[in-house]
């Protein structure tokens, strides 16, 4: 059982601060650096490493538990929770997310579609 | 909740210094009042707290007045709002006797922090460590109102992250605090709010949370607001 540590998150201005940090654990979750079990720290802990309001976080969790990787229980404080089927939805948003982002700036730089595929079949290995 | 119904300060004819109608702020808001030197931003901490003088003024806190309730509010300031021929200790027994909630313990270790020397006069403390003692006290108050004015003023950047993580790991979440600062950056993320004042009015009041789902930016925002000319600097230069 790890601790989940949120220091080395870099907040931006493009997102509002409590998506960020469900984001943030979503992918350390993608590159299995947060497992089943992990713990989070309180959420004033949260609040002194990323100096945000505890608000903020409270908002953060709430995100995280509607989604369903993060249970909080009065006995273990907030866990990681994580089944095939919510790893696999976590997957597929950031996956998405990522090769959408890429294909924008490709469309933004006026790379065509065939292009691009190209250069990736090249650049791939 | 904070609702400012109605304030205006003015004198004579001429155009109010501040006014400022209908600003709800509900409990647990952290607020960055925000904009140019002399847009009335202390004065609006300052028409809060009952200092100085006002032309109208219609301040409730939960409904009652706040006349009635200044043991709910504490007051940051950079002119300092201590008592200058008391020694820390003494003022802590001042600030018991009006503050229900005052946390000696605490503020007893927030003077060992910043190294203060509890016997000694605050009159003879350096300018810097006297808005330390001014932080010590705000802090210990037990207040549900915080109000600070400038509390990184002349501060080097370490003393001003250790301020904001003392800050935020002492909040219980139902406080509500006010903050005017020039240091954006530093609160970009810790304020859920902001309020940008320009001549004497609030020119926008919006969340940071909407304002970054839109794209926006702080600093360009308050450029707009206060007027800035990007280019203005050149007629010097020319």
């Amino acid at each position: 059982m790890e601790l989940l540590t949120f220091q080395d998150l870099q907040l931006n201005n493009k997102m509002p601060v409590y998506v960020q940090i469900a984001l943030y654990v979503k992918r350390r979750i993608l590159l299995k650096w947060a497992v089943s079990g992990d713990k989070l720290p309180s959420r004033r802990d949260i609040a002194m490493q990323l100096n945000i309001n505890p608000n903020t976080v409270q908002k953060a969790f709430k995100l995280m538990e509607d989604e369903g990787y993060v249970r909080t229980s009065s006995t273990l404080g907030s866990v990681i929770y994580l089944d095939d089927e919510i790893y696999g939805r976590i997957e597929s948003e950031l996956t998405k997310e990522m090769v959408a982002e890429f294909i924008a700036q490709a469309k933004e730089a006026n790379l065509s579609f065939k292009k691009t595929v190209e250069l990736i079949s090249e650049l791939w290995e | 909740m904070l609702e400012l119904k109605y304030v205006e300060k003015s004198f004579g004819q001429s155009r109010p210094i501040l006014h400022v109608r209908d600003l709800r702020i509900p409990s647990g808001e952290i607020v960055g009042v925000l904009g140019e030197n002399g847009s009335g931003k202390t004065t609006l901490l300052k028409a809060i707290m009952g200092l100085g003088e006002v032309k109208y003024r219609d301040i409730a806190i939960n409904g009652r007045p706040v006349q009635e309730q200044y043991d709910q509010l504490a007051f940051i300031t950079e002119e300092g709002s201590y008592i200058p021929k008391l020694t820390p200790l003494q003022y802590a027994d001042f600030l018991a006797a009006f503050y229900p909630r005052f946390d000696l313990v605490y503020y007893n270790k927030l003077l060992k922090f910043y190294e203060l020397e509890p016997n000694k006069r605050i009159r003879t403390f350096s300018r810097g460590q006297k808005s330390k003692l001014e932080i010590s006290a705000g802090m210990a108050k037990g207040a549900k109102y915080i109000l600070m004015d400038e509390p990184f003023l002349g501060k080097d950047m370490f003393t001003r992250r250790d301020f904001l993580k003392l800050m935020i790991g002492n909040l219980k979440g139902d406080e509500t605090i006010l903050i005017v600062t020039h240091h954006l950056d530093e609160i970009e993320t810790v304020i859920d709010r902001a309020l940008i004042m320009s001549r004497g009015r609030i020119e926008a009041d919006f969340y940071m949370d909407d304002l970054r789902e839109q794209g926006k930016d702080l600093t360009a925002i308050m450029a707009e607001k206060a007027g800035y000319k990007p280019d203005r600097y050149k007629t010097v230069l020319e």
